[in-house]
């Protein structure tokens, strides 16, 4: 019982510093929201139109790209201006018409659009409408031009007829099936995935920052004096990690409560997700636990906190999700389950996206339980030899 | 000014032997760097490919043209022709590494199903389509099989339309094989053309180094004020002040130090993750004049905080607090430039925003576009530095 009041009086200490109101509580969810706002947000794209001097095809065009669903055109004055817009993200991308668009294409010459949109694998999908719009326009009026070449006509009268030729003849067409398997989170909506990134990354992180205090208990004195009493240190590293596990526990069920309210996060099992946050705090207690017998003064802690803390989330799946680097490399993904973030990871996302129940996640949890047993004995086998030496 | 030297040396020796410094100032900030550009590099290197099966029940031109000059020509596709619809649709349904079929994996991302009398009813006035089955877990693949096809069938509408405006426009029949070959070998007369790398944008291995530089940065110069406070808890600068060194010197002396490691630790870890995982910081001149602006501003900013602060805990738990917030609202960690509206603009509130602008202004354009950033981010320096100041002088009475 004795850890029970360490870990009480680490509560009490680490709730007495406002700073810890922001780093439980605050933060997160505001990070939450800034993840929200920079991943799009799911607004409508932007696309700016540049016409220097407009005629009919540029007209036609820029009708053409307004009747595409999903993407709204915006007229913009100059190619400076696009370029900027593109660049500071008020624009997803921007199409730029050279002046004399019409005149150019009537003499035969061929025109290139320019295009700028932004370096981000995300927003592919703007650049294919686009194309295809701008593709649309101009394969008639490369029948026209054909026509004219050929001798059947001007190019007014081809580009008449073709233009109904069109509307009246059948198109050639795609028709799209699927087979085999989806991918195994292809039910998890975007935002849900990054909630849950941010979730373990913010447990690990609030909870590693626990490993400052075990030093300063160690600098002050305070751990070699409970070793003189008749304290075990395994008590000693139960009571501290149980201080950090229940600030975890809070902070996790805040930012599932939190997210779930505001953001409407679906979390699956309720379960689940908290047996797999237990596991994933004592997890972390276990690390902030070695890293304070580890390290020797608090700046050396907060510093490796933040290093440790934001590389294993980033490694792991938190802020990349482990779907996309499954995508992208076997190797990365392979590292990344070397991360407790990652199990954890697997295991929120199996409840949300297979709507799995406990026994589904029961391995991962497993697995999770493991290297909190690991990290804690280790704890306890280091801080004795610092105590004692 | 020779009192001041002499505080700063002792200082920088002081910190140089502590390791904490390093971690903070240089191992933190490049192993997330690094990890980064692990993690991102991938997608950098990004190379397509893809295996597609080919049901050709047709056996037509039309169909033969799609093989030939489509998807072999497009660079990653491996094509493997198969007899039946069903044996088409067994190599989709079985399953296919997610980054597309690669050579030791049976299966294919996806298929096409030509028809039988494909080719005919494509020059004919019938109507024809080309089914294509995709693999679930090959999305990408799978979408490029799709959008392949869905450009093809554009063009043989097309060609289409093409034959039937000369056809009308002639009274007569032409050979609509011969056109619609010679359609498809004409170019489009307007194209788009990507001019994205005009832009000013960070790749994101640069962006991460670039950010988690600056973000550590407003750590790293914390030790400037904290020393200074720790002085003043442990006692000894009652001591340095009853010496004959004037106030300012120990000042100067302390935010000298600061602003050495500030400074080295930038030009560590640029060095580094260009070396180490090839970020592009741009043109050494305008990365200087940021880097110097940037420690500017975080000596200010961290020096307003340590002249309001009463102990160095608070100093230390208030100043992380707010090289946390600027950092998120200046775009360190996410490209908030990205988000648009409010946020976008929100980020000029922070001196994180301004470095990050800067450099990205400075990937495409000459060193003079840094000059709006630098100045930005002095002032930030400059006024905060000045009210801290103060607060640190008036502090140092006592």
């Amino acid at each position: 019982m004795k850890a029970l009041a360490i870990a009480r009086v680490n509560l009490v200490r680490y709730f007495r510093d406002r700073g810890s109101i922001f780093s439980v509580f605050v933060l997160p969810l505001m990070i939450v929201i800034l993840l929200g706002a920079a991943s799009g947000g799911g607004a409508v794209p932007k696309l700016g139109f540049v016409a220097p001097a407009p005629d009919k095809f540029t007209a036609e065009l820029q009708q053409n790209l307004h009747a595409v669903e999903g993407l709204k055109v915006v007229e913009v004055e100059s190619d400076e201006a696009a370029v900027r817009g593109v660049e500071r993200g008020d624009l997803q991308a921007a199409i730029i018409l050279p002046a004399g668009y019409e005149q150019t294409l009537r003499s035969g010459a061929d025109v290139r659009i320019r295009y700028v949109t932004r370096k981000n694998p995300n927003i592919q999908g703007i650049t294919g409408v686009v194309n295809a719009t701008v593709t649309r326009q101009s394969t008639l009026l490369r029948t026209a031009r054909f026509a004219q070449m050929r001798g059947a006509g001007t190019f007014d009268e081809a580009l008449a007829i073709a233009g109904q030729a069109r509307t009246a003849l059948p198109p050639v067409k795609v028709v799209e099936s699927v087979a085999g398997e989806p991918l195994p989170l292809a039910g998890l909506g975007q935002f849900d995935i990054y909630a849950q990134g941010m979730l373990v990354l913010f447990i690990f992180m609030t909870t590693l920052t626990g490993a400052a205090n075990l030093v300063q208990t160690r600098r002050l004195g305070v751990a070699r004096r409970m070793y003189s009493t008749p304290t075990p240190v395994r008590t000693m590293i139960a009571g501290e990690a149980l201080g950090r596990f229940s600030i975890a526990l809070i902070q996790g069920g805040f930012i599932i409560v939190g997210t779930w309210l505001i953001f409407g996060v679906d979390w699956g099992n309720p379960i689940g997700t908290a047996l797999t946050i237990v596991v994933f705090a004592a997890v972390a207690s276990g690390a902030a636990m070695l890293l304070g017998a580890l390290v020797a003064s608090e700046q050396q802690a907060s510093g490796i906190t933040w290093a440790v803390g934001l590389g294993l989330a980033a490694l792991g799946g938190a802020m990349i999700p482990l779907v996309q680097l499954k995508l992208l490399s076997d190797t990365v993904y392979n590292v990344a389950h070397v991360t407790p973030h990652a199990w954890a990871l697997e295991a929120f996302q199996s409840l949300v996206a297979d709507k799995g129940g406990i026994g589904d996640i029961a391995g991962f949890l497993l697995i999770l339980a493991g290297y909190a047993a690991v990290l804690l004995l280790l704890a306890t086998w280091r801080l004795r030899a610092v105590l004692v030496r | 000014m020779g009192a001041a030297w002499t505080i700063a040396r002792k200082d920088l020796k002081q910190r140089l032997r502590d390791r904490s410094a390093y971690i903070i100032g240089i191992i933190a900030p490049l192993g997330l760097a690094l990890v980064f550009g692990f993690v991102l590099n991938p997608i950098s290197d990004f190379r397509f490919t893809a295996r597609y099966a080919v049901a050709d029940l047709d056996g037509g031109p039309v169909t033969a043209l799609f093989v030939d000059n489509v998807l072999r020509s497009t660079k990653g596709v491996e094509v493997i022709k198969v007899a039946s619809t069903a044996e088409a649709e067994a190599l989709v349904d079985a399953t296919v590494n997610p980054r597309g079929g690669t050579s030791d994996k049976k299966g294919a991302d996806a298929a096409y199903i030509f028809p039988k009398g494909f080719s005919a009813d494509v020059q004919s006035e019938r109507p024809a389509a080309i089914q294509v089955i995709g693999n679930q877990s090959s999305q990408t693949n799978a979408g490029v099989a799709l959008a392949l096809a869905q450009g093809y069938a554009s063009e043989l509408t097309s060609v289409r339309v093409t034959v039937a405006t000369v056809e009308n426009l002639t009274g007569g029949g032409v050979d609509r094989l011969a056109m619609g070959v010679a359609v498809l070998k004409t170019p489009n007369p307007a194209t788009l053309v990507d001019s994205t790398t005009a832009t000013k944008q960070l790749d994101p291995v640069t962006f991460y180094a670039a950010g988690m530089a600056i973000f550590f940065l407003f750590f790293t110069v914390q030790s400037g004020v904290t020393g200074l406070l720790e002085e003043r808890q442990t006692g000894t600068m009652a001591r340095l002040l009853s010496s004959p060194i004037p106030r300012s010197a120990v000042l100067v002396g302390k935010m000298l130090s600061a602003f050495a490691i500030g400074i080295v630790s930038m030009t560590v870890l640029m060095v580094a993750t260009t070396v180490i995982v090839g970020a592009t910081w741009g043109a050494p001149l305008g990365v200087a004049l940021l880097i110097l602006a940037a420690v500017i501003a975080a000596l200010g900013i961290v020096a307003l905080i340590g002249g309001l602060a009463r102990t160095t805990e608070q100093a230390i738990a208030a100043g992380s607090m707010i090289a946390i917030i600027l950092g998120f609202v200046g775009g360190t960690f996410f490209d908030v430039s990205q988000a648009g509206g409010v946020l976008a603009t929100l980020r000029f509130i922070s001196p994180h925003g301004w470095f990050m602008q800067g450099l990205a202004d400075l990937s495409a354009g000459d060193v003079s576009v840094v000059i709006t950033p630098v100045l930005a981010m002095l002032a930030f320096g400059l006024i905060s530095g000045a009210i801290g100041m103060a607060g640190l002088r008036k502090g140092l009475r006592a």
